[in-house]
């Protein structure tokens, strides 16, 4: 039979005096209560000890019987000042009771018959009667006296005086339930005492143990494995950060280069005019776009490349009529925290690009929006392009369709004609999300011959945009897109691991 | 972009057939329009439609969705014909408007019959077409008047600020100042003509005002009701093509309801027009431009049904398609644009997607890795994460950092910072120029959470730059800040130490000084002789104003100059 280091200890003792009460032999052990309890216990599941409970209701009591018991109660307080007095106003009371006393006292003392109650110019008179006079110790005094001596009375002795209920209506006294509990050796518990072997027991394993080789000599406490640990937080990475990581290594195997660029500040120039978004466009406007108060404007690139621009917008490129107005340099040097992605595609496409190639980045941007659960003052975009000779329609629907597959697991993709201004066909892309039903995944188009011949490019570039916000939103399992940027530090580490 | 909200009875009225909500729901997607949410309201079902396009103001009702769903299912082909009689009615445009809003465009629309969800989407889009077209009535404001209580002819004139009429709205005569000052319209467009010396005004020929345009009708003639029969156009602005346009689209728009378009005589100081003119415009497109951009084999004849669905009139010659579309477009600028025509006609969902076959490898930015080596490496001291807005004031960058704007503190942060013109709020009004403020805003959101608190952020820092294109530049930095009781200068330097080992570099410490920091507690990094970065013990005053009650050291560095390109 296994026994624990408790469990030995207490039967060794437990041998020695074979019934006990529990406190003694809690005294004996020198155990704590808990330890010896479930010694115990564990004792009598193994029937080598037998714990007796006797349950016992008592009374004792309360802060205002232990009062009265020094005191006297308000009636005896009242009565000694009747038969000093013979007569007393309430008023007069009041030199040996308290408020909440005299309320009550009245009815007490009619009840009793020790004083009679009249009227006398609007006051109340009470006199002392023959009954008060002779009045001596009631059930009630007995019972108090009783419990000021004894302190806890079982319910049997207090009720042969007076029953309980009367006791706690005057707030006397109060019921309790009294265990008392008793332990005692079985006769197997007997025979087996003489034989176990009691070991030093320790909790820790030290080195000093292992390097003596005393660990052969000791008992390890056993552990209740059960028991609740404290919460403990690791150093974990950003769980959007993480996620925005995943997404990026994926895109890489997909066959992606990834693009980035020195500064989030941007020129209006690459942020609209190279994606042949005309100067008074409605995105462009004041409330749209940011603007910076310092510093206001920056260079416009290489003579050549903006003169193409230029005149894309003006009068049109590889077949286009263009937009028909004065393009105003000025306007293209503004400098703006960056609002798009795309703004890299135009970047790197004047830069020069590997043809065939696939591209993409994840930027930070900036829209002039308010910060609520739904919006973000800055976020982050992935978007790219993929560019080759051969490239259509097709193909970008290909493209969009494997992002559904590979990024948010979809099964089922719909598309939906859209609008860019630097994009014709346009496309928007809904993707069937096994929980989430159908969420607008992305967008993508070709970019505008305008655009691309301007940049120095005459193959087809199809441009795309995934909006990962909501899978993000979802994988992280909040509905507040302010949670993307958490400063809520029990969240971030309560957030369940990204992979 | 445009949104607004129709009646499925009022479109199967239009389109002269019953279908679906799912079946609607695809329908929409030929007017380029994406239907956003259904209801039912007093027994009838409604539709939200959101329409992509912000060049296609003749898809912004439900007359014109209507129209395109009855070509995309070939109940009608081609070119869509309005006959436009002349009226015997003509505008004469006062020369004192040339500086104030010059032009104005105008028709006559008779015999209608609107019932109140037709009355509906005439003003959803005389709004929608001068909300967002029109720019905010800058560019296009339109006015739609009761025809038969206007005694042509009429004049498009400069008015004096101080004559008086009653406006919409109001049930006593107002002057166009007072207008400008009182009137809700006046007070949301008002600027558009405030301090010219007239405000233009819209007036018949005994004198009666129609309308102060691009502000108010009048009360008498600027209300249509579902009595109203005969209607006056009215469209006003800056580009003679733009109000012409607009002119076209609402006109159109009227003429499906059932009305007889006629035409207006304009009479300019200079030149005179016959408006509107419905006159289609014409493009000549390749068909084998078409076929390898869309990827589907079409033939031509193929093509040529797919634009007739898409109202065009097309002729076919020597491997080109000659078109006429319609004059409520202008949208058409380049081959590309009548390509998506062609795709919206065949359905985007009809393609079959295919992957492009590329032969290409993917890779990644190298300083990316970098930076994310270093993110892996403070996660192994048990740091978390954070990711902070770029975003902020200069409040937060300086003042609650005990620091004065202006001052360069080693770059760490530098003098001065990138601030927005037009920000939301004063909150957002700059972009960081170091990290340790935002860092400290993260620990003051989080003083009743468990303590330590030890985090760590790899983001930018935009400094001014005036060598560069943008002439500012994003450093990528690491800031450490460890908030727990009794932590000090030394348990921030362990970590940096640690770093410094594992990045492969030489560094020091020396003693500076900096207000943000507990004097002699504080000192910059500098590596190969160069400074990249401080360290120290945040000073009490500087957590006080954060309302942060623990001790915090931390550390705050440029990665660029730890950056070592990898071989791999």
């Amino acid at each position: 039979m296994e026994l624990s280091y408790g469990e030995k200890l207490t039967l060794i003792k437990l041998n020695g005096l074979k019934k006990v009460k529990f406190e003694e032999l809690v005294k004996e052990t020198g155990l704590e209560q808990v330890a010896v309890m479930r010694a115990v216990l564990g004792l009598q599941a193994k029937e080598l000890a037998k714990l007796h409970e006797r349950s016992e209701k008592v009374v004792k009591l309360t802060e205002t019987g232990k009062k009265y018991a020094e005191i006297g109660l308000p009636e005896w307080r009242a009565l000694r000042l009747l038969r000093e007095r013979g007569k007393v106003t309430l008023d007069d009371l009041r030199e040996v009771l308290s408020d909440d006393e005299l309320k009550p006292i009245v009815g007490l003392l009619r009840k009793e018959g020790w004083a009679n109650v009249r009227k006398e110019d609007g006051k109340l008179i009470l006199e002392i009667t023959e009954k008060g006079l002779k009045a001596g110790e009631r059930p009630i005094d007995k019972a108090l006296k009783l419990l000021a001596e004894k302190g806890v009375v079982p319910v049997k002795e207090i009720e042969k005086l007076v029953p309980v209920k009367e006791l706690k209506r005057r707030k006397i006294g109060e019921e309790e339930t009294l265990t008392e509990r008793e332990v005692e050796i079985t006769p197997e518990g007997e025979k087996l005492a003489p034989k176990v072997e009691l070991k030093r027991e320790v909790s820790v394993l030290t080195p000093e143990l292992i390097k003596s080789g005393k660990w052969r000599e000791v008992e390890f406490r056993k552990f209740d494995i059960k028991a609740p640990v404290r919460r403990i937080y690791p150093g974990k990475k950003q769980p959007y950060r993480a996620f925005l990581d995943k997404i990026r290594r994926r895109l890489i195997e997909m066959g992606f280069i990834e693009m980035t660029v020195d500064s989030l500040i941007e020129t209006q120039f690459w942020n609209f005019d190279a994606l042949f978004q005309p100067q008074n466009h409605p995105a462009r406007e004041w409330t749209d776009t940011y603007q910076l108060k310092y510093p206001k404007s920056g260079f416009l690139p290489e003579d050549e490349l903006v003169e193409r621009v230029k005149t894309a917008h003006e009068r049109g490129l590889a077949g286009s009529r263009g937009w028909g107005y004065v393009w105003s340099p000025e306007r293209a040097m503004l400098l703006m925290p960056r609002a798009h992605g795309t703004a890299l595609d135009a970047r790197q496409l004047a830069k020069g690009v590997e043809i065939p190639g696939k591209y993409f980045t994840i930027q930070r941007v900036f829209r002039p929006d308010v910060l609520d659960r739904t919006h973000l003052i800055e976020f982050n975009q992935i978007d790219g392009f993929v560019v080759g000779e051969e490239l259509n329609f097709r193909h970008l629907l290909g493209i969009l369709k494997r992002f559904a597959v590979e990024i948010a697991g979809a099964k089922k993709v719909k598309f939906l004609p859209d609008y860019y201004p630097f994009t014709e066909p346009s496309v928007q892309m809904s993707a069937y999300h096994p929980e989430l039903g159908w969420v607008e995944f992305g967008g993508a188009g070709i970019f505008r011959e305008e655009m691309t011949r301007a940049l120095g490019i005459d193959v087809p570039v199809i441009a795309w945009g995934i909006g990962i916000d909501r899978l993000a939103m979802f994988k992280l399992g909040i509905d507040d897109i302010r949670y993307l940027f958490s400063y809520d530090l029990r969240w971030l580490r309560e957030a369940k691991l990204v992979w | 972009m445009p949104k607004f909200d129709v009646s499925k009875r009022d479109l199967e009225r239009l389109v002269g057939k019953e279908f679906t909500v799912e079946e609607w729901e695809d329908l929409f997607l030929y007017a380029k329009c994406e239907l956003d949410d259904v209801w039912e309201e007093n027994g009838e079902i409604y539709f939200k439609a959101d329409s992509k396009d912000t060049n296609r103001p003749d898809l912004w009702s439900a007359e014109g969705i209507a129209r395109q769903i009855r070509w995309a299912l070939g109940f009608q082909r081609g070119l869509p014909k309005y006959e436009v009689e002349k009226s015997d009615v003509t505008v004469y445009v006062d020369e004192r408007l040339k500086d104030i809003r010059p032009y104005g465009v105008y028709a006559v629309v008779e015999g209608l019959k609107l019932d109140e969800e037709a009355l509906k989407q005439m003003i959803n889009l005389q709004e929608k077409v001068a909300l967002t077209f029109g720019r905010r009535r800058r560019e296009v404001a339109i006015g739609i008047f009761d025809f038969d209580k206007v005694k042509p002819p009429i004049y498009y004139r400069a008015g004096k600020k101080t004559e008086r009429f009653v406006p919409l709205g109001f049930e006593e005569e107002l002057t166009l100042e007072e207008i400008l000052e009182k009137h809700e319209k006046g007070k949301e467009y008002g600027h558009l003509i405030k301090d010219r010396p007239y405000y233009p005004l819209l007036v018949d020929s005994e004198g009666k005002v129609l309308s102060m345009p691009p502000i108010i009708n009048s009360k008498t003639t600027g209300r249509v009701t579902t009595e109203t029969r005969n209607v006056f156009v009215d469209v006003t602005g800056w580009d003679l093509n733009k109000v012409m346009l607009a002119l076209n689209v609402v006109v159109t728009a009227l003429a499906e309801r059932g009305g007889k378009i006629r035409s207006v005589k304009v009479v300019y100081p200079d030149f005179e027009i016959e408006t509107p003119d419905l006159t289609p415009k014409s493009f000549e497109v390749e068909l084998d431009y078409i076929r390898k951009l869309a990827g589907l084999e079409l033939s031509d004849g193929e093509i040529k049904d797919l634009l007739e669905r898409m109202m065009y009139d097309v002729t076919l010659e020597d491997g080109k398609a000659k078109l006429l579309y319609p004059a409520f477009r202008d949208d058409i600028m380049h081959a590309r644009d009548v390509l998506e025509d062609v795709l919206i006609a065949y359905g985007y969902n009809e393609i079959e997607p295919e992957e492009p076959k590329l032969a290409v490898q993917g890779r990644g930015d190298k300083f990316v890795e970098f930076e994310d080596a270093v993110r892996e490496l403070m996660v192994g001291f048990g740091l978390q994460e954070v990711m902070t807005f770029n975003l902020t004031n200069r409040e937060a960058q300086y003042d609650r950092m005990n620091l004065e704007y202006g001052r360069d503190y080693f770059n760490n942060p530098p003098a001065e910072l990138v601030e927005i013109e037009n920000p939301i709020s004063p909150k957002w009004s700059a972009l960081r120029n170091w990290l340790l403020p935002s860092l400290l805003d993260f620990l003051s959101q989080n003083t009743h959470e468990e303590y330590p608190q030890r985090l760590f952020e790899v983001g930018k820092a935009t400094l001014i730059d005036e060598g560069r294109e943008t002439k500012t530049v994003s450093e990528s930095k690491l800031t450490v800040v460890l908030a727990q009781p009794r932590v000090t200068f030394t348990d921030a330097k362990e970590i940096l130490d640690s770093v410094m080992r594992h990045l492969d570099f030489e560094y020091e410490v020396e003693e500076v000084e900096h207000p943000s920091f507990i004097p002699g507690r504080v000192g910059r990094i500098i590596v190969n002789g160069q400074t990249i970065g401080v360290i120290g013990e945040i000073h009490p005053s500087v957590l006080e104003k954060w309302g942060i009650e623990m001790p915090v050291a931390g550390f705050e560095l440029f990665l660029r100059p730890l950056y070592t390109e990898p071989y791999l």
